[in-house]
This record gives C-alpha cells, sequence and structure tokens, in this order.
C-alpha cells in the first residue's frame, strides 16, 4: 500500500492534479466484470466540460470544419459509453497532451484531468456493467506456433522456416488471427511438412537421405572461441544441434571461408587444423593450408574438397561442430575500409548428409515420446495403436478426444497397417492429425445457452489453449491440460499458480524472442545491412553480440520480475568483449556475455541499446525521423500518421549532401505539411543523435531537440527524463502491445477499459511483468467472448 | 462446341469487351493433349521466363542489322543450333522500371519488378508492398487450369530478408511473378524443394501414385474433420475454417489432376539432396526440373530467376572471381566488360543446355520444344548504366506456336515490352484488352 501511495503521489506531482480520480480499483478480481461494480452513479456532471470542449475542441470539431471526422459539438457528454470509440480517441489526446494541437490554447493540468479521468470513469462503469470481450473468429497457429506445437508433441526440433512460408504481420505482430490466412499453397506446405516430421519423428526406415546445411555468415572473425558448445582450446566455426533420424551412416562435410570475391580461401598459406567433433567427441582432425596443401589443391580442385567424414551416428539429436585449433597465426582477413566488407577466415559451413546404409529408428526422444506402449503380439497392436493415436490426438488437438473421433483417427493406421508394419501405421496416423484443422486451428464455441451478444466465460479447455498459446507460443501441457479437463483453471488460485509456473518456465521465453522481438523491431537487427563504407568495422560477431545483448537483458527483466519501466532506466547489461570495444567500456575480455553494470547513464535501458539504435538507422547513417517514429510509436503510443501521399522524400541531390542531416531535416519544420508530423518525431531522434547509425557514442554532435509543447530535451539522459516522466503512457503502450499480442487480434476501443484496468492493478507492484501478465490473464478480453 | 480456328486474328479477338480479360479459355482453344496436326496446331500450350540479372553487354549482343538470317553474336552464339526458331526482339523497353521524380535508389529492384508486371512497383520497405500481376502468372490463371500446379516459381538464390535498399523491401528483389498487386510468389531455390512439389519422393510412378494416394485418403480425413468443426462453430467464425476447406478442395483437384498424369513416364531422375556445388550443376539441376515439369505436364508455366538484380555472385568456373554486379559498373573498364561478356555467354550456355533439353524429349509427333513459347532476357540492357531501354529479349518458339524463327525484329524505340506479353497470351489463347502500360501488339 505503501509502494502504491508513493507511485501516485509521483503521478499526482507530474500531472498537477488531485488524487480522487486516480484511485486504482480497489478489486483486482474478475469480479469486476458484474454490474455490482459499476460506479455509473457517479457519472460526470456534463456542465464543466461541454463548456471545456466549447472552449477548447468545438473550434475545429464541429458540424461544419469536421476536422478528423470528429463533431464534439453535437456528442452527447452524459452518455459518453455510447460512443465509447469516439470518446477513446479524444482521451488518447488528451492523456498525450496531442490536443490542442501547439499554437492554439490549451486547457490547465487540472482540466485536462478532470476531463480526461471523468470519461474514464464513465466509460470504465459502463465497461464494467457491460463487458465486451470481442469474439476472436477461428484462429489458424502462425509457423511460430506450429514449430513450437510440433516440438512439445513430438519432441522434435523442427525449422520451421524450411517447411513452411512466412506468415504475414498484422499490429506489428505476426500472430494475428485476421492475417493468418490459408491457401491453396499453404496446404500444400502442410501435408509435405506433415510427411517430412512424422517420418522424422517416427524414424522410417524409407528416409531419403538429405543434406542440411548451416552457414557461418563470411564477415565473421573467426579468431576466439565462439560458444560454450565448442572445444576449448577452439577459434571461430560453428556448432550445430542437429537431429539424426535413423541409426545410420552421415557425411559431415565442411566448407572454408571463401574471401570477398566468393572464390578464393583465405589463409592457406600457412597449415591450420580443422577439428570435426560429434558431441564433443573428436571425429577427424584435418590438416589445411601449408604448402604441401596449397600446391597439391591446384591440382584437384577446391582445396576445400575432401574435408569429410562420414561416420555412424546412432538416431536422436547431437551436436556437431566444426572449428579451427587455436593457433598463433595471424588472421589475414584484414578489414578493406575501400569498399566492400572483407571476409575473414574460417569455416565456411558445416553440411550434414544422410542417413546411409541405415540399421534401424534407434532410440530416440521423439520415438519414447510417441511410443507409450509396445504392442507384444499381433492381438494387442489395435489397442496398443488406439493409446498411442488418442495420446497424441488429445495433446495435438489441446483437448480431450471423442468417443466418436476415434475411427477417424484410426483410418490412416488401419489402412497402412495392411501394407507395411505396426510404425508405418502409427507414422501415418501422426501425419494426419498434423494436417487437422483440429490441431491447426484454435477454434473456440460457443456454449448452447448463451444468449446471443452476451459475453460469456470461455471454457477452462479454451483458456488453457489461450494461455499456453500467449506464453508459450505453443499448445498446453500436461500438467495445464490436465487441470483445465478437470475444470480447475476457474479456480483463481489454480489459474495463477500455473501462469506464475509458466512464467518460469523456458518456454515463456517466446515473451522475448517473439513479443518483445517484434514490439521493439530486434528481430529485424538479423538482417539490416550496414553500409561497409560507413561502417567498415562492422562484422557479424557484433550483430550477434547486438542481439544477444538485448535478448539478455529482456530475458533478466522477465525473469527477475523488473519493474516494466526497467526496460527504460535499468542500469545493467550484458556485454562481451567486441560489444564492449563497441561501446568504449573497458575490461571485458573474451566472447562469452556477462552482466556488467553502466556508470555511463547514456547507456542505460533499451534506447542505449546498439540493436535498437541499428534497427532504427539507414544502412549508412542514422535517421532522427526514424528513432522518434520508433519512439512515438512503441514506447509512447502515438504513432505519427502515414506521410501523406505526394509528398517528395527528401531528395538525396547534390546540393543537399552539402547540408547536416540536421539542416536537411530543419527543412521539415519549414514545410507546414511535414512540420506537422516531423515536430513530434524529429526533435525525439534528436536526443538520440550521439549514438549513430551502429549505436556507437559519438561526440560534438548536437542532440538536442524542442518538442512541439516547447519542451527541449537535450541526449539520451533527457530523453529517458522525458519518458519515464510519461509513465503511464509507456505502460499502456506497452500493455496494448502486450495484450495485441496475447490475444491475436488488435486492440479495439472496447478493449481499452480492460487495459486500463490492467495498468492499474499493476501501479501497486510498480508495473512488474508478472502483474501485467497476471492482468491480462484476468483481463475481460482474455477470459472472455462475446457469444453470436 | 465451338471451334476457333488458327486464322481467326487474335489480336482483334473480343476486343473492346471492356474487361481486361475478355473471356475465360475454352478447351477447344486449347489441345493440351491433341497432336500438333489438329486444327489449332499454331497454338502454344507452355511459356517459360528466363531472366538474367544485371544486363547484358549489349553490343555483344545485338545482331547488326534486322531482319532474316541475322548474324550471330558473341552473346547468342552458344544458341546457334536453335537459330531456326529464335527471333531476337530489339528496341523493347521495362519503362515501368523509370524512377519517379521522388525515388531513391531502387535501380535494380525496380527493374526486376517491372519486368514481367510492366507495372511500377510502390517504392517501401514496409508491408504495402505493391506492383502487378506478372505475365506469367496471367497465363497461369488460365494453363494451370488443368494441370497439378499453375506455375512453377525457380530461382538460384537465397531470398534477401529484411532491409534490402533502403527504401525498398527485399521482396522487389526476390521475385519476377506476382499473382495479384500485393502478392508477389517466392522463387524457390532448393532443388530438393522443386522435386518434391513435383513429384513428391521419387519420379517412380507406383511411389508416385502411393504418395498422391496417401494424401488424398488423408485430405478425406481432414474434410470429415473440417465438417465436424464447421458443425460446431457460428457461421461468422467460419471464415478461416472455410478457406481451409477451399484450399483443400483445390489441392484434392491437383492430387486428381496429378494421378491422370502419374501414370505418364518421367526420367528416373534421383530426388536432390543439397544445392550442387558449382553453379553451373546447379543451374542446370534446377532447369532439368523445368523440364521435368513441363515433359510430366505438371505445369505449362515456368519462372526462373537466374539471379538476383544486383545480386553479388561471382562465378569461379570462368576462372575469376570478380562479383557480377560490381563487374557490370564497369565505367568503359576493357577487362571488366570482358569479364561482364564471359558472364552473359555463360548463362546463355546454361539456356543452351534447357533448350537442348526441350528439344530432346519427345512430345506427340515432335518434342516439348514445339508447343512452347520460351523467353529470355534481361530487366535491364545496360548493367553500368541501368538502363531500361533496348532490352536483351529473344523469344524460342517451337514449331506448333507459328512462330518464325531466324529473325532479328527492330521495334521503335521504347516500345513497352508488355506489348510482347499481350502477342505471347494470344498465342496461349488468353486474349487481354491491355496489359500493364501494354500500348498494342507486336508484330510478330
Amino acid at each position: 500500500m505503501q509502494q502504491r501511495r508513493t507511485t501516485l503521489l509521483v503521478w499526482i506531482v507530474v500531472l498537477l492534479t488531485t488524487a480522487g480520480s486516480l484511485v486504482p480499483s480497489e478489486n483486482p478480481s474478475m469480479k469486476a466484470a458484474g454490474p455490482q461494480s459499476t460506479s455509473a452513479a457517479r457519472s460526470p456532471s456534463p456542465s464543466p466540460h461541454r463548456a471545456t470542449l466549447d472552449k477548447f475542441c468545438v473550434t475545429c470539431h464541429n458540424a461544419k470544419l469536421r476536422a478528423a471526422g470528429l463533431l464534439l459539438d453535437s456528442v452527447d457528454l452524459a452518455h459518453p459509453e455510447a460512443n465509447a470509440a469516439v470518446w477513446e480517441k479524444v482521451l488518447h489526446k488528451l492523456r498525450a497532451r496531442e490536443m490542442p494541437p501547439a499554437g492554439v490554447p490549451h486547457p490547465d493540468n487540472a482540466t485536462y484531468e478532470s476531463l480526461a479521468s471523468d470519461l474514464e470513469t464513465a466509460l470504465d462503469a459502463a465497461a464494467a456493467a457491460r463487458p465486451n470481450p470481442g469474439r476472436p473468429a477461428a484462429y489458424r497457429l502462425s509457423r511460430f506456433q506450429y514449430a513450437n506445437a510440433t516440438r512439445d508433441l513430438l519432441a522434435l526440433e523442427i525449422d520451421a522456416a524450411s517447411l513452411l512460408p512466412a506468415d504475414d504481420s498484422g499490429y506489428g505482430f505476426d500472430n494475428i488471427g485476421d492475417v493468418l490466412t490459408v491457401s491453396p499453397v499453404l496446404l500444400e506446405k502442410y501435408l509435405s511438412a506433415a510427411a517430412t516430421i512424422s517420418r522424422l519423428a517416427v524414424g522410417d526406415s524409407a528416409l531419403a537421405p538429405t543434406a542440411t546445411e548451416f552457414q557461418v555468415p563470411p564477415a565473421t572473425v573467426q579468431t576466439e572461441r565462439e560458444s560454450r558448445d565448442l572445444p576449448i582450446g577452439s577459434r571461430g566455426g560453428i556448432a550445430v544441434r542437429h537431429h539424426f533420424p535413423l541409426d545410420a551412416e552421415y557425411v559431415v562435410k565442411v566448407r572454408l571461408q571463401r574471401g570477398k570475391d566468393a572464390t578464393t580461401i583465405v589463409g592457406m598459406t600457412e597449415p591450420r587444423e580443422l577439428d570435426i567433433r560429434l558431441d564433443g567427441r573428436r571425429l577427424k582432425l584435418f590438416t589445411v593450408g601449408g604448402r604441401n596443401e596449397a600446391s597439391a589443391s591446384s591440382a584437384r580442385g577446391e582445396p576445400d574438397d575432401g574435408l569429410e567424414v562420414r561416420i555412424p551416428v546412432r538416431a536422436g539429436s547431437h551436436l556437431v561442430a566444426a572449428t579451427f585449433l587455436k593457433d598463433t597465426v595471424k588472421p589475414e582477413g584484414v578489414l578493406d575500409t575501400s569498399g566492400e566488407q572483407a571476409f575473414f577466415e574460417g569455416v565456411g559451413s558445416v553440411s550434414i548428409a544422410g542417413p546411409y546404409a541405415a540399421t534401424g529408428p534407434g532410440d530416440t526422444a521423439p520415438r519414447r515420446k510417441i511410443f507409450v506402449c509396445r504392442p507384444q503380439r499381433s492381438a494387442d497392436e489395435e489397442t496398443c495403436a488406439t493409446t498411442i493415436i488418442t495420446t497424441l490426438a488429445r495433446r495435438a488437438y489441446r483437448r480431450p478426444i471423442a468417443r466418436e473421433e476415434i475411427p477417424s483417427l484410426m483410418t490412416p493406421y488401419r489402412s497402412a497397417r495392411t501394407t507395411g508394419g505396426f510404425e508405418d501405421g502409427i507414422r501415418l496416423a501422426v501425419q494426419r492429425i498434423l494436417v487437422s484443422p483440429n490441431f491447426l486451428f484454435r477454434v473456440e464455441v460457443d456454449p448452447p445457452r448463451a444468449a446471443s451478444g452476451s459475453a460469456y466465460r470461455v471454457s477452462d479447455i479454451e483458456l488453457a489453449s489461450r494461455l499456453s498459446l500467449f506464453l508459450w507460443s505453443s499448445s498446453p501441457d500436461e500438467e495445464l491440460l490436465g487441470l483445465a479437463e478437470r475444470g480447475r483453471l476457474k479456480d483463481p488460485v489454480v489459474l495463477r499458480r500455473q501462469v506464475a509456473r509458466m512464467i518460469a518456465d523456458p518456454r515463456s521465453n517466446t515473451l522475448v524472442s517473439n513479443f518483445a522481438g517484434q514490439w521493439l523491431y530486434l528481430r529485424n537487427i538479423e538482417a539490416v545491412l550496414p553500409d561497409p563504407t560507413a561502417f567498415p568495422d562492422f562484422d557479424e560477431n557484433l550483430r550477434a553480440a547486438l542481439a544477444k545483448e538485448t535478448a539478455m537483458f529482456l530475458e533478466s527483466v522477465l525473469r527477475e520480475d523488473r519493474s516494466l519501466l526497467d526496460l527504460l532506466r535499468a542500469d545493467y547489461t550484458f556485454l562481451n568483449e567486441r560489444l564492449a570495444r563497441h561501446y568504449g567500456i573497458p575490461g571485458i575480455h573474451g566472447t562469452e556475455f556477462r552482466r556488467v553494470t553502466l556508470t555511463n547513464e547514456e547507456r542505460k535501458g533499451l534506447l542505449g541499446k546498439g540493436s535498437v539504435l541499428t534497427v532504427t538507422s539507414y544502412p549508412n547513417r542514422t535517421s532522427p525521423t526514424l528513432r522518434g517514429k520508433f519512439i512515438l510509436e512503441n514506447l509512447l503510443g502515438s504513432p505519427p500518421p502515414p506521410p501523406p501521399p505526394n509528398v517528395p522524400s527528401l531528395k538525396e541531390d547534390k546540393d543537399m549532401s552539402q547540408l547536416t542531416m540536421r539542416q536537411r531535416l530543419d527543412l521539415h519544420q519549414a514545410s507546414p505539411v511535414c512540420s506537422s508530423c516531423h515536430s513530434r518525431m524529429d526533435p525525439l531522434g534528436f536526443a538520440l543523435e550521439s549514438f549513430d547509425g551502429l549505436g556507437r557514442w559519438r561526440t560534438g554532435v548536437d542532440s538536442s531537440g524542442t518538442l512541439p509543447d516547447g519542451t527541449t530535451i537535450d541526449g539520451p539522459v533527457g530523453l529517458r527524463k522525458m519518458l519515464l516522466a510519461r509513465e503511464e503512457q509507456f505502460v499502456m503502450t506497452a500493455t496494448e502491445r502486450l495484450l495485441t499480442y496475447a490475444l491475436g487480434r488488435g486492440v479495439e476501443p472496447f478493449d481499452m477499459p480492460a487495459v486500463r484496468r490492467i495498468v492499474r492493478d499493476a501501479a501497486p507492484s510498480e508495473y512488474r511483468w508478472s502483474s501485467l501478465i497476471v492482468g491480462i490473464v484476468n483481463s475481460v478480453p482474455f477470459q472472455m467472448r462475446r457469444a453470436r | 462446341m465451338m471451334v476457333f480456328q488458327k486464322a481467326i486474328p487474335r489480336r482483334t479477338f473480343l476486343r473492346g469487351a471492356g474487361t481486361a480479360l475478355a473471356l475465360p479459355l475454352l478447351d477447344s482453344m486449347f489441345p493440351a493433349f491433341a497432336s500438333p496436326a489438329q486444327t489449332a496446331s499454331l497454338m502454344a500450350t507452355r511459356v517459360s521466363f528466363l531472366a538474367v540479372p544485371n544486363g547484358i553487354i549489349m553490343d555483344r549482343w545485338t545482331p547488326g542489322a534486322a531482319g532474316k538470317g541475322f548474324p550471330l553474336t558473341p552473346v547468342l552464339e552458344p544458341l546457334a543450333a536453335f537459330r531456326d526458331r529464335t527471333v531476337v526482339l530489339s528496341g523493347l523497353a521495362n519503362n515501368e522500371a523509370r524512377k519517379l521524380e521522388f525515388e531513391i535508389a531502387g535501380d535494380h529492384p525496380r527493374a526486376c519488378s517491372a519486368y514481367l508486371t510492366a507495372t511500377h512497383p510502390r517504392m517501401t520497405s514496409g508491408a504495402d508492398i505493391h506492383c502487378g500481376v506478372s505475365v506469367d502468372q496471367v497465363a497461369a490463371k488460365e494453363l494451370g487450369r488443368r494441370t497439378q500446379l499453375a506455375s512453377l516459381e525457380i530461382g538460384l538464390e537465397t531470398p534477401m530478408v529484411g532491409a534490402c535498399e533502403s527504401a525498398y523491401s527485399c521482396v522487389y528483389y526476390n521475385t519476377l511473378s506476382w499473382s495479384n498487386a500485393a502478392t508477389p510468389l517466392p522463387m524457390e531455390n532448393r532443388p530438393r524443394a522443386v522435386f518434391e512439389r513435383l513429384v513428391g519422393d521419387s519420379t517412380d510412378p507406383a511411389a508416385r501414385a502411393a504418395r498422391l494416394r496417401e494424401n488424398r485418403s488423408i485430405l478425406d480425413l481432414v474434410s470429415e474433420d473440417l465438417k465436424r468443426l464447421m458443425r460446431s462453430v457460428g457461421e461468422t467464425d467460419r471464415l478461416k475454417l472455410d478457406q481451409y476447406s477451399d484450399a483443400v478442395r483445390s489441392v484434392e483437384q491437383q492430387i486428381q489432376l496429378a494421378e491422370r498424369q502419374s501414370p505418364k513416364e518421367l526420367p528416373d531422375m534421383p530426388k536432390p539432396i543439397g544445392i550442387p556445388d558449382t553453379f553451373s550443376d546447379y543451374a542446370k539441376l534446377m532447369l532439368d526440373l523445368q523440364v521435368l515439369a513441363f515433359q510430366g505436364d505438371m505445369t505449362r508455366v515456368a519462372t526462373f530467376m537466374v539471379g538476383h538484380e544486383m545480386g553479388g555472385r561471382a562465378y569461379p568456373e570462368l576462372g575469376f572471381g570478380d562479383q557480377h554486379h560490381s563487374l557490370t559498373h564497369h565505367q568503359g573498364d576493357k577487362a571488366k566488360i570482358e569479364k561482364v561478356l564471359q558472364i552473359n555467354i555463360f548463362h546463355a550456355k546454361l539456356y543452351q543446355h534447357f533448350l537442348e533439353r526441350m528439344r530432346s524429349i519427345p512430345e506427340g509427333d515432335g518434342t516439348l520444344l514445339d508447343r512452347s513459347l520460351l523467353v529470355y532476357g534481361s530487366p535491364l540492357s545496360d548493367g553500368n548504366m541501368h538502363l531500361y531501354k533496348d532490352l536483351p529479349v529473344l523469344l524460342v518458339g517451337g514449331a506448333a506456336t507459328g512462330i518464325q524463327g531466324d529473325r532479328h525484329v527492330q521495334y521503335p524505340e521504347n516500345t513497352p515490352i508488355a506489348n510482347l506479353y499481350l502477342t505471347l497470351l494470344d498465342r496461349l489463347g488468353i486474349h487481354l484488352e491491355s496489359f500493364g502500360d501494354s500500348t498494342g501488339r507486336l508484330d510478330l
């Protein structure tokens, strides 16, 4: 309680307002959705607010001028719930102080607050009395969810990207039901993916050999031991985990890295030792390079033609490593600043081909998962097959299997069993399950007696799927599904315990890789192509380090259940030598990452992370506009509208190139069409100008900017202070994003009462992740559904 | 039954009908399994577009004078054996690739995006990508009704992802084919994936038939699942499930078509394991797969992208390691020009391999080549200057297509390449009012 008061107090000071309207709801349970908690009696008295609107808003937003199609002269202030969508829009503008626009008279803060909070009170009360949870339609699993669900179902890691096409995104995420469409091509892919996966999982003896190649990006410096999966005393190379589907022979083949001409193998003058290992055990040590090698190789094609071993491997998942032994040879890949990126010597790729001369399916994790029983004699086969198939179907369909479904599940088994063996039957049954709409779609069904348009609580089984898709991007596990089948998830204590367990589970890391990765554009770090002329020092090690730093940082905030605000202000990060050098932080050695306390104020929080700064830059320079847009859109939830049609970009012609970035962007301010949005974006980006296009600190750069309301921000520290002063706006934005991701749909105006509720309830704990997640799980849109 | 004789002047066929696509194709116009001797003999049944990136050294491509019996130039030399079937088309232009006043960079992605679409691609790096339907996909919509796959798109490079040239989405680099203005089609670069798409695990008819049977029986069960699900959910929730049902029906149809064709003898081709080490082996394998698709009548439309525009591939087989794109910015350097020429000739030799394969496989009374319209070209002419006019384009028309070969035709400068596409579509029995920036038909 003490903490809540403190937080509130800060708020009150910031907003210069009275506390009464901001008291968080005292009732954190779902019951608030019922009509008994309505405070509609306290509906706003219309007169002072009408006067405020008439004085400050109606000048433009009237029936004649119709600015933004908003008619505030005629709208009914006594019953905002009748036009909730309109008022939510108004609220947003009021809370962000975006309206009235700069240059015309503004209400004082107290007036802003009283209007906004009275509107909120009325809207929230109306929503509590008549909750509208929305009505999600049948939802197809995304590629990512499909891969995770098959992994959990069959204990088999698959490379979904090679099996299925990428999904479209909506609202910034690729798990949005509306845009997850189905096409004949996708079904074709589902069919062939199901065939591949079921063969790999069961260990089909007829598996055709395939080659899988794992590449080391050419611009990787390979002078140090790169991971714990590589042997001590190694440098560079690659370690990959690969599923070997059968007890059989496999060929592991290494190609060496080419120079930037894509032909020459760099570093062949001195002999070097290439080490190929399986699960840490050396398979073969090759000597490459040196004078003998060089002369011999000219006679027979490429010098790395023979770098392969054919070895018997037991079926299952194994770690394959290819690396050089650490030597004293100086790396020959010297950075060439003249133009194209230099490449470095080392391992170029590892490919694993097979199975050849298979001897059997072996004993693998997928087989242990599938074959929960073994028929002792042929009379047992049918019973055992039924057990195996219904067990898998229940997990795949995320619900109990009805008796009448069993024959259809058994059909493929029976038909394959007539021509093949028991395992062929099981394989085809698995294949069939993986193409069933019951697996590929999350379908929710109205209860039989739900009144049309009424909100009802989804069943425990449906809630379990919502939970697992949200927290794990996957299917429920046995514990969750079991509780749901027994109807136990209704119990708030059980539910809360499950959520805590699921967050603690490593699978919740999808909240970092999937949610935060898309929210903060961090996925794009994999694809940026910094211009080598502008950034000659860029190498793949830096790309990897930038990605890893932020991933580890986000994971720590989640795992340690820190405040969401720590994303902006945390005084620690994770560094290895490469990244520390990039940041100019001394005393960090080696390729391993470690937690480092930041003493430099500018580096604190997300906006000091090289990854964020890089994905919001152009390949050859910073863009205050892109960075400003990123902040407005993703941290403050006030995206500028897209540029109007026919507005030319700033021309990159000769006379422009004489201007500094700031002079060029000042042209935005000169044109009214540009300045209406750029006056909001550019100053935020200017504050980060001391970070270059890869997030490296640079001095002598003007990093000040003036917001439309006259506030000046100077540098990253000033920007952070400004953002933290608007913590509620930030938390609201983050919550809307998380809710979008959790629901797999866009957040609608009718969801805003739920968003406010989540934020209010999380405030006492200073917006810890767990409080936001629990808030979402308990929210009306997550727990309920509107009947048809 | 309506029978359209070959004599109908197709360029005026149904003109003024008011819609872009005048009429659905009639079976009688399309003698898929008929012998070349039948009435509609001057008709092509399949079409392929192959594009090489970064332009060509034009003065080593273009035969000096227009007319019959053109002299072979260094780049055309590898195609000498097919001269009787070849028309070199000069003067065509990729006009829609031209840079608009406000656009920044993007010369290369605009070139390949506009090439088969004759539509200007929208400059965007975001989700609102926009171009136009490509000519191969117009053909696929009609010719694809009778085949297991409507079309086949093959590329020889790994798709680029993320941010490409600052203002252009990578989509504009990755493909030549668009099924509509907002839907680029991926070019498959893995031989194994192409093979599996065509025949599954094996070219053996029995194995193919077994796989088709397996998929069909699974789809039957999927349909049952769908029916049960549909009964339980409300009408408004069905949208995605309806999509799934439609997809099931469409794949079932494909399977039916494939089953009808699977007894067809296919050459015994092993399933590719990975990507061959040398580029020529890789390209030939992919071209062979394209031939396989034609041979089994698994598709009648194929698009082949030899490389990405601005692509950095080097061709060590030629004895030098320079990247193609950087070489094309030769700025007059003789040594660089010579190397680009070597690459141009190298690509033409790969095409020679393709044409030889097409002519070596019997079909009806003749060969696979007879009913084929095969277009070879590049979205740019001069890669150094990024010119979009006077494109290097040639057409190989099989004996049954009515195309007179052994000619070099000079069209007026800046004739839209879309005019060629309209003319080709006519030959395929698809009659459009206009396409992209077309201004009419070509006198071919």
